[in-house]
């Protein structure tokens, strides 16, 4: 294994931080819709590659809750060309680690590997693409295993149900309001012939993002995309059950009472916008939450946790990467007993109170540096450059906004991020849940 | 703006072989470390033999409490302040408590370095354990024991360590009681800050884009202000380790289960026999013995795991699974049986090969990010692998041989000394 090639390579690059593109990503498309995402990063010799599927819960039928979540397990079942566990094993073999997720937008599958097995990993991926193979049985055995994961993440997990709650509450019309693994009866009514048909449906180039970051090169990767997935047909153009939601005209206050808890939450979730609506309106919603409750020197926290020492936490954070409606979430932890109706009083009349005296200038520019910062720290690694890549081209964004977020950063005024809190201020469509013994 | 110029260097000879170099400061620190100009950062990691065990019983939490408060605020700045210069420094930092040590990590933007070491000074060395900030966190921290007392895997990682490691301080919470964090006072916080950070228990390794001499100047302001003048027991041996099952009951519709064995110490010679074991029975990701049997084969759980926790003086195999009330007792003899068939058939020459091969393939997932560089470095020298090691490594691997492991196996495990922790309603 010892070699003693000694590679000496040095690479001269001009740097101009904030105005350069962040990942230096190339891309291209094969004829059948796959997009391809490459990241050159020849830092050590490994290779992360991510294929992004621009579907998620977003395309379950109603009463099929959980199927996407319930076919990315079943992803790992095998092909007729590599069967059972080939591909797992395959890769545990050589060193590398692999895992999935499913999300409402997306379904994302990822391995991490030496790079001298390029070529097999991305066969291997391609291959299951349209050729895996499935039996009623090893669907059956797979549908208990996810009920066991359901009743770990939800069914005993106090908090999770009251999120799960909240949601279906919040999103009475879209897909946001149904849980990603499924209604528990539901989950139990799916089927082989639910599955395949799912499979058979969605899993398409035409419908994935490929995103290899690490020690590839452009020219390898096009060969060899093009060689594994050149050859398969796209299928028709699938449809999100993207619905719009209505206005609320009513406030809903839920509560989960539960004797194993011994520590009161106070939680609200809000729709707001998303990148998608708009990338420069969503920034400056993002920047005016993370002055507001983001992390422990927010104003929030200075005043709730700080000053008038009622909660020992206060946060929220804003979430728009989505294709329809996006999300305000926020949270407290009270020190002793306090009412609901009571912290959310509290909360409202200082928040608006903070909008108007609070956001300064000052502040804006510490949190526009904090985020730029962060893009660096982004860069540092494989993975997250893929994850970032990723998601953003799943849910509708273009790579060039993502490689020129920055520049969008340096536009965000103080007028803006006001003008994004006012409403946030003025949004009605929230559910408030308290968690309590 | 500033124009950067970026050299990009393969320090990789071979696949597995790290360079680094071994620096050394002007008042004597000794530190590892690999330039990485591919990108504006540095990264340090860093630990503390010590950490938890050191603490008095009776004010137990008190470490974890210390370093929770090292980023609220110096002897120059408020905590809010600390904060926002760390915001505007690209800085990060952080720091937690565990059991045998202090562990952390530092990272800033290599353009603010001399700020952010700075910030990383005054933190470690002059924290400013307010009243107010000590009676803010102290609170935070009794919350965060409330919301685990509400949480079944929580409730069932906390009693296990309270039942496993009888006697031994690792049967204690890391966090504390709540009574035991109320008694904690100001004094205490200074008294064992001295005593935790000491540079005779420190290892350091650093990667990032900055010169061997700058960085050596950075480390002394950092580290040099402590001193060596307490000594610190060994941490003990697990003498009195938990065997059959404990139950606690709890209304739930799917019981926790953590289960435990007597492991090695990380310098044994037998450590990675042990860890090629581990790795086959319940290590190895969606490929391990119980993985298949009890989830891929049954679909009796969404996870099933197993690892090994190696410390200086001893070490144990952790492992646990979540599973429906009615399952539990069938799962937990599973879990008994593969142990059985370890000990009795070992594991096979395909199984060995693959797991020496996983080995031999993963380190490099190590080398892809400035931070995971550092602690690679840290840890190498927290466990005193030797300067070689990463030389040596490939070569433990490939010289270990199927006979030996199995031998190892032979001679480790015993399901009559495993341990069971089940938490929730088992029928």
């Amino acid at each position: 294994m010892k070699s003693f090639l000694f590679f000496l390579c040095l690479v001269l690059f001009c740097y101009d931080l904030e105005s350069k593109k962040i990942f230096n990503a190339k891309s291209f498309e094969l004829s059948n819709g796959l997009k391809v995402v490459v990241v050159e990063n020849p830092r050590a010799p490994v290779i992360a590659q991510m294929i992004w599927y621009n579907f998620g819960s977003s395309v379950e039928k109603r009463g099929k809750s959980g199927l996407a979540h319930f076919m990315e397990h079943l992803m790992f079942k095998g092909t007729k060309k590599f069967p059972n566990d080939f591909f797992s094993k395959y890769l545990s073999k050589i060193g590398g680690s692999e895992n999935a997720f499913t999300s409402y937008d997306y379904t994302a599958y990822y391995q991490i590997f030496p790079s001298q097995h390029l070529e097999k990993i991305i066969e291997l991926e391609a291959d299951r693409m349209k050729n895996l193979i499935l039996n009623k049985k090893n669907v059956e055995i797979e549908k208990k295993v996810i009920l066991e994961e359901r009743f770990q993440r939800i069914e005993s997990d106090p908090s999770a149900q009251l999120d799960e709650s909240m949601r279906s509450i919040l999103f009475p019309n879209n897909y946001y309001g149904r849980p990603i693994i499924g209604w528990k009866h539901e989950i139990e009514e799916l089927n082989y012939d639910d599955v395949m048909s799912f499979y058979q449906e969605f899993y398409s180039p035409n419908n994935a993002v490929l995103v290899l970051s690490g020690d590839i090169t452009l020219p390898k990767a096009k060969e060899l995309v093009k060689k594994y997935y050149g050859n398969i047909e796209s299928s028709k153009k699938k449809k999100d059950f993207n619905l719009r939601e209505p206005i609320f005209k009513t406030t809903t206050s839920v509560e989960l009472k539960n004797k194993n808890v011994k520590q009161q939450i106070w939680k609200r979730i809000y729709r707001a916008k998303s990148y998608n609506d708009s990338v420069l309106d969503s920034l400056a919603l993002d920047l005016g939450m993370k002055i507001l409750a983001g992390g422990t020197s927010s104003i929030l926290y200075e005043e709730f946790v700080n000053r008038q020492k009622i909660f020992s936490m206060i946060g929220g954070f804003y979430q728009g990467l989505s294709k329809g409606d996006g999300y305000i979430y926020m949270y407290a932890i009270p020190n002793g007993e306090i009412k609901e109706s009571e912290i959310s009083k509290n909360i409202e009349v200082y928040i608006a109170e903070a909008i108007d005296t609070k956001i300064t200038q000052e502040k804006l520019s510490l949190e526009k540096k904090k985020y730029f910062y962060d893009s660096i720290y982004g860069m540092d690694g494989i993975l997250k450059p893929a994850e970032i890549i990723g998601e953003a081209l799943t849910i509708g964004l273009k790579l060039n906004d993502i490689e020129n977020w920055n520049k969008k950063l340096k536009k965000i005024s103080l007028d803006m991020v006001i003008k994004e809190l006012k409403e946030f201020n003025q949004n009605k469509n929230f559910v408030t849940g308290s968690l309590k013994n | 703006m500033k124009i950067f110029f970026i050299i990009l260097i393969f320090f990789f000879k071979n696949l597995t072989a790290l360079e680094f170099d071994q620096l050394k400061t002007k008042s004597g620190i000794s530190f590892w470390f690999v330039k990485d100009s591919s990108i504006p950062i540095v990264s340090v990691s860093f630990s503390f033999r010590g950490g938890s065990y050191l603490e008095n019983e009776k004010k137990q939490g008190l470490s974890n409490l210390m370093t929770s408060l090292l980023d609220e605020g110096t002897r120059n700045l408020s905590a809010s302040e600390f904060k926002e210069v760390m915001k505007l420094n690209g800085m990060k930092l952080n720091i937690s408590s565990q059991k045998d040590k202090i562990e952390g990590s530092f990272q800033v933007i290599t353009s603010q370095v001399s700020e952010g070491f700075k910030l990383f000074y005054e933190a470690l060395n002059h924290p400013r354990f307010d009243d107010s900030e000590i009676e803010k966190v102290r609170k935070q921290i009794i919350s965060s024991i409330k919301i685990d007392q509400s949480n079944i895997p929580t409730i069932a990682s906390n009693l296990f360590n309270k039942n496993f490691f009888g006697d031994h301080s690792f049967s204690r919470n890391i966090k504390g009681t709540i009574e035991s964090i109320k008694k904690i006072n100001r004094n205490d916080l200074i008294d064992f800050r001295k005593k935790a950070f000491q540079k005779s228990n420190l290892v350091i390794g650093v990667s990032g884009n900055i010169d061997k001499n700058e960085i050596k100047k950075l480390i002394d302001l950092v580290f040099s202000e402590m001193n060596d003048s307490f000594k610190i027991s060994k941490l003990e041996k697990f003498l009195s380790l938990s065997q059959g099952d404990k139950i606690f009951k709890i209304t739930t519709p799917q019981t926790s289960v953590l289960f435990g064995h007597p492991g090695f110490e990380r310098n044994n010679d037998n450590f990675f026999a042990l860890r090629v074991a581990n790795y086959i029975l319940g290590g190895g990701g969606f490929q391990s013995r119980l993985y298949n049997n009890i989830r891929e084969k049954k679909g009796l759980v969404y996870s099933i795991y197993s690892y090994l926790l190696p410390y200086e003086s001893d070490g144990v195999l952790i492992g646990g699974f979540q599973t429906r009330n009615e399952s539990v007792y069938k799962t937990v003899n599973t879990v008994k049986n593969e142990w059985d068939r370890m000990r009795k058939i070992g594991i096979s020459k395909e199984e060995f090969q693959n797991a020496k091969d996983y080995f031999n393939g993963s380190f490099t997932r190590n080398f892809t990010s400035t931070l995971s560089i550092a602690r690679l470095l840290q840890v190498v020298q927290y466990y005193k692998l030797g300067e070689d090691y990463f030389n040596r490594r490939e070569e433990i691997i490939n010289n270990l041989e199927l006979d030996k492991v199995n031998k190892v196996i032979f001679e480790t495990f015993d399901s009559s000394k495993l341990f069971f922790m089940i938490v929730g309603e088992p029928e």
